[in-house]
């Protein structure tokens, strides 16, 4: 008896939301005719200066003007167009009370789980656990909000909650092939259901989510279930096995083998951000082992660093200038030697 | 005679179609889902399973809704 009354509820809070929605699409007509009015307005002014123009001769306004009606015939031909594809579309017949009430009581019969919630003013299914090519994705729940079914031309009115989510590896917002963040891709499915909603036919709509998420199309899913499990690779985001990942030890994150490489100078493995080519010996090092130059700043491997951290071209240029002082010292020294002789032999000359 | 069409396949409608007396649902889904198998889709004739010798009546309302509908990312 209790859930008697609920259907009866829901089936009056239905029956307001579609109004609602009949009542949005009613307004988009009279935007429509409104903006269809505003051009027949500008034909009309139009007409009148082009007819003023033409009888006192001013030949260039009136082609100016014809130049005006020109282009805005354009766009009334596209608006008009359109105008009467939409006022043709729109033949829904909105569903009575005791439609909406069958529907609600047939989808009680179809679905094992059925259930309502006056106060989110939702109604749900709950599918079986789903298994989609050996990969268990679990039980899904089809929340329909009532009061989202007025936004149905602009947003989705439904939410698709994995129960006991097993998500892709590489994104857990996406719990199922054609689900991202609660939201379902209805694909092929897409019209047929917002003609469902729209004509307040329920039991169909359910039926169309329930049987989009036990299908799998491989051309277009968020995810293949063929990279379901697994890791996905922090670079590049491909998905590898849990063996075949590489762990960096330098940012500490899983990686696959293209992405990875190791370091000449300390052999751990590094992914490729997290190592660079000594401009040296051009072999690929981790940026520990990177040492700067103390002369000219340059970062090279520590095999190609020399003593006193220099790079081979500052340790030659220090070499050399080393090689020149101890020439010029000794060249100091011998002429200081050579002062010192003649000096002498001055000194015991004029003795 | 008139009856309730409801097609769930493709872009979706519901609409009164005219049968001849007589015709089974079985005739009735081969004459609108030319070439498709039946197993594919729910038949439901007002609102209930029934078996494909079911002759249909005036005002019967038939829904026809796939079981295999292929999602995708961006169809839209």
């Amino acid at each position: 008896m209790q859930k008697q009354k609920n259907i009866i509820r829901l089936s009056n809070l239905l029956s307001d939301s579609l109004s609602e929605l009949k009542k949005a699409r009613l307004q988009q007509i009279q935007t429509m005719m409104d903006d269809f009015n505003t051009q027949c307005s500008q034909a009309a002014k139009d007409s009148h200066l082009f007819r003023t123009a033409t009888e006192k001769g001013w030949l260039i306004g009136a082609d100016d003007i014809r130049s005006r009606i020109e282009r805005n015939l354009d766009d009334f031909s596209y608006h008009l167009q359109r105008f009467k594809e939409f006022i043709n579309a729109d033949e829904t017949a909105m569903p009575n009370f005791s439609d909406i009430f069958a529907e609600l009581s047939q989808a009680e019969q179809e679905f094992e789980e059925l259930n309502f919630n006056l106060s989110e003013k939702t109604i749900s299914v709950i599918t079986e656990p789903i298994t989609l090519e050996g990969i268990s994705l679990g039980p899904f729940e089809v929340k329909l909000f009532i009061g989202q079914i007025c936004k149905l031309y602009t947003d989705s009115p439904f939410r698709v909650i994995a129960l006991d989510p097993n998500p892709a590896a590489t994104n857990e917002e996406v719990t199922h092939p054609h689900v991202s963040n609660e939201r379902l891709c209805e694909g092929e499915g897409h019209v047929a259901i917002r003609k469902a909603i729209e004509q307040g036919r329920l039991c169909d709509f359910f039926t169309m989510a329930v049987n989009i998420l036990q299908t799998y199309n491989s051309d277009s899913p968020y995810i293949s279930l063929d990279d379901w499990g697994g890791i996905g690779c922090y670079d590049c985001g491909c998905t590898v096995d849990k063996e075949s990942t590489c762990y960096c030890y330098s940012c500490e994150n899983d990686f696959c083998e293209s992405c990875t490489s190791y370091c000449h100078s300390c052999d751990e493995t590094i992914c490729l951000g997290c190592g660079t080519e000594c401009p040296n010996c051009d072999e690929f090092v981790c940026h520990n082992c990177l040492v700067e130059c103390s002369e000219c700043g340059i970062r090279l491997c520590r095999c190609c660093a020399e003593d006193d951290d220099l790079c081979s071209e500052c340790k030659d240029i220090a070499e050399d200038s080393e090689q020149q002082t101890k020439i010029d010292n000794e060249k100091e020294n011998k002429n200081e030697k050579r002062d010192k002789c003649s000096k002498k032999r001055k000194a015991n000359a004029k003795v | 005679m008139r009856i309730l069409y409801v097609n769930n396949d493709g872009s979706g409608f519901a609409d009164y179609v005219s049968v001849t007396d007589g015709t089974t649902v079985e005739q009735f889904f081969t004459i609108k889902m030319e070439g498709r198998e039946s197993s594919d889709y729910l038949i439901r004739v007002n609102r209930q399973p029934v078996p494909k010798d079911y002759v249909l009546q005036e005002g019967d309302r038939v829904t026809i809704t796939p079981t295999k509908i292929e999602g995708a990312v961006l169809l839209r």
